[in-house]
């Protein structure tokens, strides 16, 4: 009885590993069974990223006022009072070269972006009003948007078309095209 | 039995003198000269006064080199490749870059979420992923912007400044495609969204072939676990991707059909090119070498017999071949490959150079197994234009002065 037992053990462990190995995106009907099943909830306590098509964005709105306001206290010592960049502090331009606004392919990262990293030493501190704002002033000061009352919010930020996107081209080696990667 | 084998090698070379001066002594005295033994050093520290952890000798001074501006909070370090040997690069000595700087992480908290376009979102803790089948890699990581600085003009004063963003390690993990099918991807999931535990949460999307193919969910590196620094209790080893894909401290994977386009990705990691036109998703890290010794920085002592010796690896494959020239480029001979040679990871080659005392400049070129030759700078001018800064694989050139002296110049 316990040596057929054993035998049972083996044989699902073969199964296993042989699907494990060799199943590519199937999913196999053998698994290890490690780790716990987590719900929508447990989830939403993990999840912040923001997609290009403006999923993950949250409630909330903040316009180009209270964006200055925010970065005068909390971003100018870095970046500059006008996102010229203070190299002391390791902050470069945000006007031009790697780091500039106008340039980025989607407004969503930039949202992603400030609301998880930024202040650099204090980073996930912003209330997602705050981060609406931010985004609203920084696309307006670098004459992205021609508002400056903009205000932002879930909807209006997905909106928004980057005009330089058309300007990123993707390394073929990656194994995917621009068409692959377009929001439809 | 006091004696040690460094007493003895000395005592033989004392005696081997002694004999020739006996020799020469023997004509005005006929007296036996009594040999005199070197002093024994005496005893040692005991086991009890070693560390537990072994430390190296305190004659040893090899470090990484330091650099951030402003917090700190966003720095790095560089391996002293000129002073390392084989393949392995010590943990201690791997190069370093954080977004963030290095949280403080307890493994038994440490969990990492998988969730998404999958049947089944679960939660892993380290205990459950140290339970899946492991394996073991030797593999090279690479900063996408190691030798960034050297693009317009050289400017690093030793290999480590110019090439120290790279470094080897033999890595432990589960194969992420086994903890993938766990879950039952959904079929037509195409990218992973990797997220880092740091304080800025750094993220990277990755493709879903990768994840497939080689991808690791490290714990190990050279036979330990892993160094704060490099992402304890656990980072993503994606081999031969640029480094900064290679997330650290991870927490959580999210399944979709879409890159995010990630702040890394469409800024620091995207790279410029001609006409306004800006590459992303550019993973790999291409076929490169250098010569780690002789480097600049070093001063050979005289003409006669050096080894070459230097490091070559491809983020597509295996180091196939590589050819070093010690006339400025005008012949090239092939270097020995040392074994092991493995896929993605760092190669050592060796080869045995006479230097007659004159001028002149020594530098490698390598091949992988996909045929792709390293490229000088002029070739990578004339490929992406003169404001590349990322991806920087070109040959690096060595000048030798008449004095022996060598130093970082351009042909």
């Amino acid at each position: 009885m316990s040596a057929y037992k054993t035998m049972k053990i083996i044989t699902l462990t073969t199964v296993t590993f042989g699907v494990a190995f060799g199943g590519l995106y199937a999913s196999a009907q053998e698994k290890f069974g490690f780790g716990r099943s987590v719900d929508k909830d447990e989830i939403a306590r993990y999840d912040s990223d923001i997609h290009t098509d403006g999923t993950g964005l949250p409630e909330g709105s903040g316009n180009v006022a209270l964006g200055r306001e925010i970065f005068e206290y909390q971003c100018a010592l870095c970046h500059g009072e006008n996102l010229e960049g203070v190299p002391e502090m390791g902050a470069r331009t945000l006007h031009d070269g790697r780091r500039d606004i106008k340039k980025l392919p989607y407004a969503t990262s930039l949202f992603d972006f400030v609301r998880r990293a930024m202040p650099l030493t204090d980073p996930g501190t912003l209330s997602n009003d705050e981060a609406y704002g931010l985004v609203a002033f920084l696309l307006v000061e670098t004459g992205v948007i021609d508002d400056p009352d903009l205000t932002l919010d879930a909807k209006s930020l997905a909106a928004i078309k980057m005009p330089n996107r058309k300007n990123f081209i993707i390394d073929p080696a990656s194994r995917f095209t621009a068409e692959d990667l377009e929001d439809k | 039995m006091k004696n040690t084998s460094l007493t003895n090698g000395n005592r033989r070379q004392f005696m081997k003198a002694g004999m020739a001066t006996s020799a020469a002594l023997l004509s005005s005295s006929a007296l036996a000269q009594e040999t005199v033994l070197e002093p024994s050093r005496g005893p040692g520290r005991t086991v009890m006064e070693m560390g537990y952890y072994g430390e190296r000798s305190e004659y040893v001074k090899d470090a990484r080199l330091k650099g951030n501006r402003g917090t700190g909070l966003i720095g790095g370090s560089l391996t002293p490749l000129q002073h390392g040997h084989g393949i392995v690069t010590p943990s201690g000595l791997h190069f370093e870059v954080h977004h963030s700087g290095v949280p403080d992480i307890d493994p038994s908290e440490h969990k990492l979420l998988i969730h998404g376009m999958v049947d089944d979102a679960k939660i892993f803790t380290m205990e459950d992923l140290l339970r899946f089948p492991s394996v073991n890699r030797f593999h090279f990581l690479e900063c996408a912007g190691n030798g960034m600085g050297e693009w317009m003009a050289p400017r690093g004063q030793t290999v480590q400044q110019t090439h120290g963003l790279t470094s080897c390690s033999q890595w432990t993990g589960v194969p992420l495609k086994i903890v993938l099918n766990e879950l039952g991807v959904k079929t037509d999931a195409k990218w992973i969204l990797a997220e880092g535990d740091d304080g800025a949460r750094m993220t990277r999307s990755i493709p879903m072939w990768k994840a497939m193919d080689d991808a690791i969910l490290a714990y190990a590196q050279n036979g330990e676990f892993l160094r704060p620094e490099q992402g304890f209790p656990l980072r993503l080893l994606l081999p031969g991707f640029e480094g900064n894909m290679n997330v650290k401290w991870l927490r959580r994977l999210e399944i979709g059909d879409k890159p995010w386009w990630t702040h890394h990705e469409d800024t620091e990691y995207a790279d410029p090119r001609p006409n306004d036109k800006i590459r992303a998703f550019s993973f790999y890290m291409e076929g490169r070498s250098v010569i780690t010794s002789p480097s600049a920085g070093m001063k050979l002592n005289g003409p006669g017999f050096y080894e070459i010796s230097g490091l070559a690896w491809s983020g597509a494959g295996t180091v196939k071949k590589v050819d070093i020239s010690t006339d400025s480029g005008k012949t090239w001979q092939q270097a020995n490959l040392e074994a092991p040679v493995l896929p993605k990871s760092h190669t050592r080659f060796k080869m045995p150079w006479t230097w007659d005392g004159k001028e002149t400049n020594i530098m490698s070129r390598s091949t992988d197994d996909t045929g792709y030759v390293q490229p000088t700078y002029e070739e990578m001018y004339k490929l992406q234009g003169p404001i590349g800064m990322m991806h920087n694989n070109a040959i690096q050139n060595w000048h030798i002065a008449q004095d022996g002296e060598i130093t970082n110049v351009r042909l």
